[in-house]
């Protein structure tokens, strides 16, 4: 029988080309019709330690990875050890016959990765290549096949087809065609990371600079902008710090420009004084905050959404903040834009939310361009007898005008008076403060109109949760064949409150990847409504579709 | 002093505050920019940190960005890459560009950011009332350290110099003339200049004795960097003007060629369809 879900794993030192490997087995698998989702695991470190990719697919718009897999390919002990009870039932586990010598490998198929490998320069680069081949010959793939997709997907062609072909002919006589996947004609839809679906968003949507200082897991945003600056035409910096990035980032804003900073948590943290002059001078910025397991340094390569209360309260003072986080490859893309576009109109900061595992990892997505958002601020068009930058108006929203111009444009940190002059009259302290409150009532008003939660089913229990947990929350449904209802809260501030006036009598199922559960205080104390159990995963891991469902069930 | 460059603002510095001496200089050479080489007003922005120097941004009737402690530098390369046409000015004060903020101060002359820093150097923090900063003397007796401070100055053109400033001048707030004429030859300069405005607080640290008996007009600038070093380390008198020029690239055109962000931006369609075409690839 053809098989609907199936997992291929590859393992190896950093600098194996591991995270290569992922992608293209992504890439075979894209082809054959299927649906894939990619989760890369790699430490904080660039040779050496233990990188894995697991690559699940299946003719379903698959959410998450698995950790069981049908196919293992460990390219050294490590990788063996680590993965030698991740086979499903049926599954195979392909070693380094080299690394193993003399060891009985019960459904096991021993090659001499490193023996084979040494016979071409890189050597150790190589055994992705060599993972490839075996995923090759595990799913009946002929050679031609094989060949056609390292020449497509490979520098030096040469040496690894031959590479690949030795492997192939290695593994075989016990692997060929072991594993028969059911095809679908169903067209070939890209696939992209998460940081690639926000870069792109943002550029949709009008991104003209940004800014960043390299901190994992958000440095992909950085790597891909960079990379693509002159494609989108857009501009790029690395400067000397977080603090520079977002400082820049503003005084570019003020000149009319549509500008993104990103960091995690610790990189987030120094921009905090900046933050709040966007909400002072009223200088839109768009921040994107990759989580990873903290506090402070925590574990840099790894997934966590403990930074929800963090980025909640961006900036000291009393201002609008707009927070929302995707759940989502093709989410991300579109929020993106509509963010860009968000702080644009309402001239303050905002947060877009996420989460390693939505960063790093991989899917396919079926994206409209059209579709998104133009960000689009509201612009003075003449009428007053001077230009006033901080002009009272009755949804707290001024009208901007960009220097250089005629009219002289003052932004400023320091309250001030509608013209942008330092004040410490009470009045205007009292009028300023109304502004920018008005502004916070126009933007719930705003977010009243869109479309801020998302519902998937239509029965069964509740299960709240958010970001990328989403996904693993949906496929965890799948496996375990359960009906539920999962509320996911795209927009986090202004918290969606009346979306969840129609639960309001109802106790959900809470699921996040925090130890302390921030997201269920959340809910609790914005509705009022109360969890009546909790699932929480925080070592760093993202769930295990089975091992939530399972979870599910138990609490259910 | 009502005149076309000042707000209708309050002007709340100390009287006999040498920050008088940097506006009006400034207002002076904002008027020569206009007359004699035609930059319009409406092209120079400034942005400013925060303490006493700072309050010229409210006082100068000219557009740009109140900034935060420190980071008038950062806010002014933001600027500047935006709309390279515009002439940028940053005014910090002794403590922010070179105590909070120096990692802007010396990243922005490493990359020679087409921009002028302008340094209200009065050796103190004034608007916090008078505690030493990183160019106060050793033994400044202030609030946070009564018994005298324990640290050498730092020496702000030298740290410029070797850190790749290729415009480095200082002024007296008591000499206007030779003040506004380094204000223009800064803000004409194409690449980093930097100002080190030695600024009598007479709150606080009052050297205005000092300053005139001891600066002396440079008749001309070094002929290279060792040279201008030297010229940094006296101390008998105190030379004022350019102590070093040079030509260099600029960041933003080594980073944008003469793209130029806000003029040549992608339409929306642009967009759209070089986002099209990576998916198809993706």
């Amino acid at each position: 029988m053809e098989k609907e879900l199936f997992t291929f794993i590859a393992g190896g030192t950093a600098g194996a080309g591991i995270r290569k490997a992922g992608a293209v087995a992504g890439y075979i698998f894209t082809q054959m019709g299927r649906r894939v989702f990619e989760m890369e695991d790699y430490q904080s470190l660039i040779k050496g330690g233990h990188n894995f990719a697991v690559v699940s697919s299946a003719t379903y718009p698959i959410q998450s990875h698995y950790m069981k897999a049908d196919l293992v390919v460990a390219t050294d002990k490590r990788s063996y050890d680590m993965h030698k009870d991740h086979l499903t039932s049926g599954g195979i586990m392909v070693y380094n016959s080299d690394a193993m010598k003399d060891q009985q490998i019960p459904n096991g198929v021993g090659v001499a990765f490193t023996t084979i490998s040494r016979k071409y320069t890189n050597s150790e680069l190589r055994l992705g290549v060599g993972a490839i081949a075996a995923l090759a010959a595990a799913i009946g793939m002929s050679k031609d096949e094989l060949t056609e997709v390292i020449k497509s997907q490979y520098r030096d062609a040469e040496n690894n087809v031959n590479f690949a072909m030795e492997i192939y002919d290695a593994v075989a006589p016990q692997l060929y065609a072991k594993f028969a996947l059911k095809k679908s004609d169903a067209k070939h839809l890209p696939m992209i990371s998460g940081s690639e679906a926000i870069s792109m968003g943002a550029v949709a949507g009008g991104l003209d600079f940004f800014f960043a200082y390299p901190m994992t897991p958000a440095s992909p945003l950085l790597h891909y902008l960079a990379g693509h600056a002159k494609d989108f035409n857009i501009g790029v910096m690395h400067p000397e710090s977080e603090i520079a990035a977002i400082n820049m980032a503003i005084g570019a804003a003020s000149m009319g420009l549509k500008t993104m900073v990103s960091s995690s948590g610790g990189g987030m943290a120094l921009m905090e004084e900046a933050f709040s002059l966007s909400g002072m001078a009223e200088v839109p910025v768009l921040a994107i905050l990759g989580s990873r397991p903290g506090p402070s340094t925590g574990v840099p390569t790894y997934t966590e959404q403990g930074d929800l209360r963090f980025a909640l309260n961006q900036g000291h003072g009393e201002f609008p903040r707009i927070v929302a986080s995707p759940y989502s490859m093709e989410e991300a893309f579109y929020l993106a834009a509509e963010m860009l576009n968000m702080v644009q109109q309402f001239q303050t900061v905002g947060t877009l939310l996420t989460e390693k595992h939505l960063i790093e990892s991989r899917m396919n997505v079926d994206i409209d361009v059209e579709k998104t958002q133009w960000a689009q601020p509201v612009m003075y068009t003449g009428g007053d007898e001077k230009y006033l930058r901080y002009k009272l108006t009755e949804d707290g929203i001024s009208p901007l005008m960009f220097p250089p111009s005629e009219q002289v444009v003052k932004f400023t940190s320091y309250e001030h008076d509608e013209y942008g002059l330092s004040t410490e009259s009470p009045e205007m302290i009292a009028k300023m403060h109304e502004k920018r409150a008005r502004k916070e009532e126009a933007l719930i008003e705003k977010l009243k109109q869109m479309h801020t939660v998302n519902v998937f089913g239509e029965t069964g229990p509740l299960i709240f949760t958010y970001g990328s947990t989403t996904m693993s929350v949906l496929e965890a449904l799948r496996c375990g064949n359960i009906q539920a209802r999962v509320v996911q809260p795209i927009y986090l501030e202004p918290f969606p409150v009346w979306e969840f006036e129609q639960f309001k009598e109802e106790s959900p199922i809470v699921v996040e990847q925090s130890v302390m559960g921030t997201f269920e205080t959340l809910i609790k104390d914005k509705t009022n409504i109360k969890a009546k159990a909790s699932i929480r995963k925080y070592d760093g891991r993202p769930f295990d579709p089975e091992e939530l469902a399972q979870s599910i069930k138990e609490v259910l | 002093m009502a005149d076309d460059l000042t707000t209708y603002e309050e002007n709340t510095w100390c009287p006999g505050c040498g920050n008088f001496g940097i506006f009006n200089a400034f207002k002076n050479a904002v008027k020569r920019l206009e007359m004699e080489d035609g930059i319009s007003r409406q092209n120079i922005l400034i942005t400013a940190g925060i303490g006493c120097h700072a309050k010229i941004f409210d006082y100068l009737d000219l557009s740009g960005f109140y900034s935060l402690h420190g980071r008038e530098i950062a806010t002014a390369q933001g600027m500047k890459l935006a709309n390279p046409q515009a002439t940028i000015v940053a005014f910090a004060g002794d403590g922010d560009a070179f105590g909070e903020g120096i990692e802007h101060l010396i990243f922005a002359a490493k990359r020679n950011a087409d921009m002028t820093v302008i340094i209200h150097d009065n050796g103190v923090y004034g608007l916090t009332t008078g505690q030493f900063t990183p160019t106060s003397p050793e033994g400044f007796k202030g609030p946070s350290t009564p018994f005298g401070s324990p640290e050498e100055p730092i020496n702000p053109l030298k740290l410029m110099l070797v850190t790749g400033a290729t415009f480095v001048a200082r002024g007296f707030s008591g000499r206007l003339k030779e003040l506004t004429d380094v204000f223009v030859q800064a803000m004409k300069h194409k690449g980093f200049s930097f100002v080190d405005v030695l600024q009598p607080c007479v709150s606080f640290n009052d050297t205005y004795k000092l300053y005139n008996s001891k600066v002396e007009l440079l008749s001309q600038p070094a002929a290279n960097v060792d040279e201008a070093m030297r010229l940094t380390e006296q101390t008998e008198k105190l030379p004022i003007g350019v102590f070093y020029q040079a030509e260099a690239p600029v960041y933003h055109e080594n980073l944008l060629g003469n793209w130029n962000p806000t003029v040549q931006r992608a339409t929306r369609q642009q967009r759209l369809q070089s986002i099209k075409s990576l998916l198809e690839k993706a």
